[in-house]
Parts: C-alpha cells; sequence; structure tokens
C-alpha cells in the first residue's frame, strides 16, 4: 500500500509539479486548493502519511489549519507535515512545530529528494 | 521750600560758580534775617526801655535799614551779574558792619575781635580760596588803624591769627575744591557709561526686535506646524501652518494645554498614547507619527533649554499623508512582488526540473542542456528579485537579524553546496579553511551569513577569469571573528574602492552589461554586516586580485535565540 500525501496548495502549477514528484516516487496523492476545503478533509477521511502544506491560502490560512486543526486533531499525530512559504520569517515562527520547512522556490528535485527520504523502508 | 530753591539758585553753566552764588545767597538770607530780628529786637528794646537815647537807637535802625539794602543789592548783581563781585561786595559789607558794631577798643583787643574772623572764612568759600588772605590783610589794617586811632600799639599777634586763619582756609578750600573735581570726574565718567549702555541697550533691543520680526516672518512662511509649548505644556506660540494642518483656528490653540489636543476627537486613538507619551517623558528630542483628522502627521519634539534649565518644548507637525501612502504602496508592492512573481518563477523551475529529470519519458542531449538553460536563468531572475526585496527591506528597516546558534563548518559546507557547479563551470577553484582556533559554535543569522558568503564568492567568481577564490573563517581576536574572500581576479581600481558599496552600481559602470547583476550584492553585503554590527573592508590591485574582510562581535552561544531590529 503506498502512503497518502495530501497536497495543499492553492497555485496549480506548484501543486502539479509537487504532486508528480510524489507521485513519481510512489506516493498516493490527494490535492487541495483552499483553506476551508482543506480545514473539512483534515478533519475527516483517511489521515494521510504527509501533508505539504502552503502557508497562504484563500479563505483558512495554512498557519491556521497547523495551529488549529493539524497540531489537536489526535488522529493526525502521526502526520508528518511540511510548510512551504515564500516568507523566511514564516518558517522561522512555525518551523519548530513541523518536520520540515521548505521556502518557496522549492526545486522539484529537492522535493522529490526529502520524501523519497521520509518514506519508510519497504 | 520750591520757592525757597528757585530765590536761592543762580542760572549758571559752571557748576563751581553756581554753588559759590548760591551758597553767597544763602548766607545773604541768613544775614538778611538776622538783620531783621535784631531791627524787631531794638523796637522792643526801646519800647520796654524808654531811658535808652532815641538817637542811639535811630542810628541801629538807619544802619541796619541801609545794610539789608545793601543785601538786596547784592542779592541783584550776584543773580544778575557776578557772583565774584557780589562776594566781593557781601564781604567787605560785612566787614563795614562789624567796624561799627562796638567800639575802637574791643574791636582791637576785645569782645568783638572775633567779627573779623567771619569775613576771613567765609572769603575762602564763596570768592575764592585765597581771598582768605586778602581778608586777613584787610582785616589787620582795619585792626592797626583803629588801635593807632585810640593810641594802642600794633597788635601783631592778631596780625598773626588772622593770617593762620586765612592759610587754614585756604588749604581747607582748595581740598574741597580739588574733592569736588574729583568728584565731578568719576560723574562725568559715570555719565558718559550711563550714555553708552543706554546707547547699547536701545541698539540691542533694536536688534532683538528686527530679530524677533524676521524669526516671526520665518515661523509664518514655513510650511511645517510649528507649536511650542512652555514647561507646564501650556501653548504659547503656534504658526499659520498648524491651522492647516490640524484644521482647526490658531486661537483655539494658544494657551491652550497639550492634554487638550490628547483628548481632540480628530486625534486617531491609536496615537493618543504616542502623545502622552512625549508629554510623560519630556526629557529627549522624539519623533514619531500620528494620525489626525484621515492624515498621517509626523510629530517631531525637542526641548528648549535655556543652560539647563527646560524652559519647554517645540513640537513640529509635517503632513506625511502622501508619503505615509507611498510607503504602504511600496510595503504592499514588494509583498506583491514577493509572492506573485515568485510563484510563476517556482512553477517555472519546477517544470523545467521536469524536463531535466526526464519525468514524462527520456529526453535527448539537447532537450537536457536547454531545461538546464531554463532552470539557471530562472534561478539567476530569482536571485535578483531576492536582492531587490532585501534592499526594499533595508530600505525600509524591516529586515531583521534573528540570532540562533552557527556552526561555522555549516556554513562553509552549504557554501560549498550552492557554489562549488558555478565555481566549476567556469574553471575556477573554490577553497575554502577555518582557523583552528575559532569556536565550533558561534551565535548568529544563519540564513543572513550564508547570504553574505553567497554574494561575496558569486561576485568573485564573476570578476574572476581564471585562478581560484579562497574562502578563509578566522579568529583575529577574542571578541570577533571574520569572513575573508579573496579572488585571482581582475582587481578594483583604486578611484573606484570607495564606491564599490553604493547600491546599484557596478565597478567602471559597464560592467553591468558584461556581468549582468543589479549591482545590489555588495551594496545588500554591507548593510547586512552593518545590521549585525560588524565591519567590511576591501583591498585590491589591479590585476592581482580583490578580498573582502569582514570582522563581526563574536556573541557568547549562551546569548541566543534574540531578536533584534535593525538601529
Amino acid at each position: 500500500m503506498s502512503e497518502l500525501a495530501l497536497i495543499i496548495e492553492d497555485d496549480e502549477d506548484l501543486a502539479s509539479i509537487f504532486a508528480e514528484a510524489l507521485r513519481g516516487i510512489g506516493y498516493e496523492v490527494e490535492l487541495v486548493a483552499d483553506g476551508r476545503v482543506a480545514q473539512e478533509r483534515l478533519k475527516s477521511g483517511t489521515a494521510p502519511f504527509l501533508i505539504l502544506l502552503d502557508m497562504h491560502l484563500p479563505h483558512v490560512s495554512g498557519a491556521d489549519l497547523l495551529t488549529n486543526i493539524i497540531k489537536v486533531d489526535e488522529r493526525l499525530s502521526k502526520t508528518m507535515v511540511i510548510i512551504t512559504t515564500a516568507d523566511a520569517r514564516m518558517g522561522d515562527t512555525y518551523g519548530d512545530q513541523v518536520d520540515f520547512v521548505l521556502i518557496k522556490p522549492i526545486s522539484f528535485v529537492q522535493l522529490r529528494d526529502l520524501t523519497t527520504r521520509l518514506k519508510p523502508k519497504a | 521750600m520750591k520757592y525757597l530753591n528757585a530765590v536761592l539758585t543762580v542760572p549758571t553753566s559752571d557748576p563751581d560758580d553756581a554753588r559759590q552764588r548760591r551758597l553767597l545767597n544763602i548766607l545773604l538770607l541768613g544775614t538778611l534775617i538776622a538783620a531783621l530780628i535784631g531791627l524787631v529786637s531794638i523796637v522792643i528794646f526801646s519800647i520796654l526801655n524808654p531811658d535808652i537815647g532815641q538817637a542811639d537807637a535811630q542810628i541801629l535802625v538807619i544802619g541796619i535799614v541801609v545794610f539789608t539794602l545793601g543785601i538786596f543789592g547784592i542779592y541783584q548783581v550776584n543773580r544778575r551779574l557776578s557772583g565774584r563781585w557780589a562776594a566781593l561786595l557781601f564781604l567787605l559789607l560785612l566787614t563795614v558792619i562789624f567796624v561799627f558794631t562796638d567800639t575802637p577798643q574791643e574791636l582791637v583787643r576785645g569782645r568783638s575781635l572775633f567779627l573779623f574772623t567771619i569775613p576771613i572764612t567765609i572769603a575762602s568759600l564763596i570768592l575764592a580760596p585765597q581771598a582768605s588772605f586778602l581778608f586777613a590783610a584787610i582785616s589787620s589794617a582795619i585792626i592797626a588803624w583803629l588801635g593807632i586811632s585810640i593810641g594802642l600799639p600794633i597788635n601783631v599777634f592778631v596780625t598773626i591769627g588772622f593770617f593762620i586763619l586765612a592759610l587754614v582756609s585756604w588749604l581747607s578750600a582748595r581740598s574741597l575744591e580739588a574733592a569736588l573735581k574729583e568728584l565731578r570726574a568719576v560723574n562725568a565718567g559715570l555719565d558718559q557709561l550711563v550714555a553708552q549702555r543706554t546707547q547699547a541697550l536701545a541698539e540691542s533691543l533694536d536688534r532683538e526686535r528686527i530679530e524677533a520680526g524676521r524669526s516671526r516672518a520665518i515661523l509664518n512662511s514655513i510650511a511645517d506646524g510649528v507649536i511650542v509649548f512652555d514647561r507646564k505644556w501650556n501653548a504659547i506660540l503656534a504658526n499659520p501652518a498648524v491651522r492647516g494642518m490640524l484644521d482647526f483656528p490658531l486661537e483655539l490653540i494658544i494657551d491652550k494645554n497639550f492634554s487638550e489636543l490628547i483628548d481632540h476627537p480628530k486625534l486617531a486613538p491609536k496615537s493618543r498614547g504616542l502623545l502622552s507619551a512625549m508629554m510623560e517623558h519630556d526629557t529627549q528630542p522624539v519623533g514619531f507619527r500620528i494620525e489626525w483628522g484621515g492624515k498621517t502627521l509626523s510629530v517631531s519634539a525637542a526641548q528648549i533649554y535655556n543652560r539647563t534649565e527646560n524652559m519647554g518644548t517645540v513640537t513640529v507637525f509635517r503632513d506625511f499623508t502622501r508619503e505615509a501612502e507611498v510607503e504602504r504602496l511600496k510595503s504592499t508592492f514588494v509583498a506583491i512582488v514577493s509572492h506573485e512573481l515568485r510563484t510563476p518563477l517556482n512553477a517555472v523551475l519546477g517544470y523545467a526540473e521536469m524536463f531535466k529529470e526526464a519525468v514524462y519519458g527520456p529526453m535527448n542531449e539537447k532537450q537536457v542542456n536547454m531545461a538546464e538553460r531554463i532552470i539557471k536563468n530562472t534561478q539567476r531572475l530569482l536571485g535578483l528579485i531576492n536582492d531587490l526585496l532585501d534592499q526594499a527591506q533595508m530600505e525600509a528597516g524591516k529586515l531583521t537579524i534573528q540570532m540562533a546558534s552557527v556552526k561555522p563548518a555549516d556554513l562553509l559546507e552549504s557554501l560549498h553546496g550552492l557554489m562549488d557547479k558555478t565555481a566549476l563551470d567556469k574553471g575556477i577553484k573554490l577553497t575554502s579553511e577555518i582557523d583552528d582556533s575559532l569556536p565550533e559554535l558561534l551565535s548568529g543569522d544563519a540564513a543572513r551569513l550564508q547570504q553574505i558568503l553567497v554574494n561575496l564568492v558569486n561576485n568573485a567568481i564573476k570578476f574572476t577569469e581564471k585562478g581560484s577564490v579562497h574562502v578563509k573563517l578566522f579568529y583575529p581576536s577574542q571578541h570577533k571573528w571574520g569572513i575573508e574572500v579573496a579572488d585571482t581576479g581582475h582587481g578594483i581600481p583604486e578611484n573606484e574602492l570607495p564606491y564599490i558599496f553604493d547600491t546599484f552600481r557596478q565597478v567602471e559602470g559597464t560592467a553591468t552589461r558584461i556581468h549582468g547583476g543589479f549591482g545590489l550584492g555588495l551594496s545588500i553585503v554591507k548593510q547586512l554586516v552593518n545590521l549585525m554590527n560588524g565591519d567590511v573592508k576591501v583591498e585590491s590591485k589591479v590585476g592581482e586580485g580583490t578580498a573582502f574582510i569582514i570582522t563581526l562581535p563574536l556573541v557568547a552561544v549562551e546569548a541566543t535565540q534574540t531578536n533584534w531590529r535593525a538601529p
């Protein structure tokens, strides 16, 4: 069974690049482009193995999702979280609460290599 | 009293003459009164004692009347003609009167001899000091003549006595005159001094008036609003610009306390604290912005000191609405650029990488090469955007240094990871070393230190055609550490060295076209180093190479996790 990666990213192109990188190394990928939709998705359904969370999202911000749901929901306690942001200061603020911080621009190769390492050895 | 004074005073310009003539008038008045008393006494005496010879009384009355007329005459001479002549006449009259007051016997050796001393002494006061001798001689002559007329020998002792008295009078009158002269000289000096001071005071008052007028005109014509408060924060002065700035008449400002301004409904609530703080801590000049009825005003306040005494505060209001709007737009622009420019570039980069990595099937060599060029150019573009954003943030004072633990070895490792390929592509050797004594853990902003290293190394590679770029982390003293980036490039001409850290500048102006870039790299390095309280200098020789040497304060590792804002 392949690990589920939830990509929460409002930019269509970036979402597709991230999805391609993760699919290429065997992740099952689910895409969400809106903060409010992500909020609903996180409250129910399968707990993902990995969340790639953009901090700037429409309606509900990535920071809110992180502090109000991801960090408090028991079901998501084992989920790995990588935040993506263009703002280095945002990375400094939330760096302690997540597994990894990726500052945009994010390289396809960089993301692929990182997530490969995160995948449990078969 | 005023009338008496007018009668006694003689109008003359010579103060000595005036004094003598006034003294003479007083004596005339005194003798007149004495004569009148004498006259009245004789009349009463003769009524009480009818036995007294009528003839004697008559002679006495006639004598007194003649004397009184003589005094009047002398008074007129003194007042209208000459003090000298009047004094001489008065003294002669006295002498003559004295001759007839008693029997020759008594006058020569008896009770009335002393009468002659009177004209001798007062002659020195009302005529001239030496006139005492004249009257001593006259009196001596009269005594001698009277003595001879009654058959007595000349009384030499009387003559000697008269002359001694004249000498004493002469000396005292002279010293009196000398003292008066001195006093008058002192007075004249004082008068002159007073006149000078008065003149100077008048001039300085004039100057002050002109100066005050000028200051007022300047104050009235400047565009900034100025309100001057006294020590108790009551407004004592305001210029017309304040009216336009705060939108209410000057009359409503003058004499009002500053606290009324703070409570004004036009002042935004969030600005109240700033003004209150300014009022409470009025010991240092301050500058800040307030919101006032839809306007942004910059306020600066400075205390007025007279020596060490605080006299009050000058506050200057400047309409900052437009500038604040521009700054806000700039901030927004920076945020938009930061997000909206980087996101599509990130997509371009990602797709190009996917080509290069052959995600959708095999690619030929040319296609891979093209993808690599896209990646390289996109990264360059992203680098430029980052430089511009950093520059904008630094100009806005928003760039902060985040202190944390830094491993110098990690800095170099990461530098090699980022720059080795660039150096290799150009055929340049990138080498590095760390001073053995440098602590393994330092306090610093890893990301900004990395940025400094990358900027310097990038720059060094850009301007070096062959040879090497060497990076060294050194430890010059206990409280400092440093970064040195040395290359074997073509060097910087001496006359260009002072300008290389300027924003948007490249050496020789044309280099921008050859080497690309905004010329922001070194400027950002210098500003970052300054934010870290460090120092950067450059050593260069044309044809041999350039070395950038940065020294930074070595902060103890315990004092980490502290953020500070650029000063």
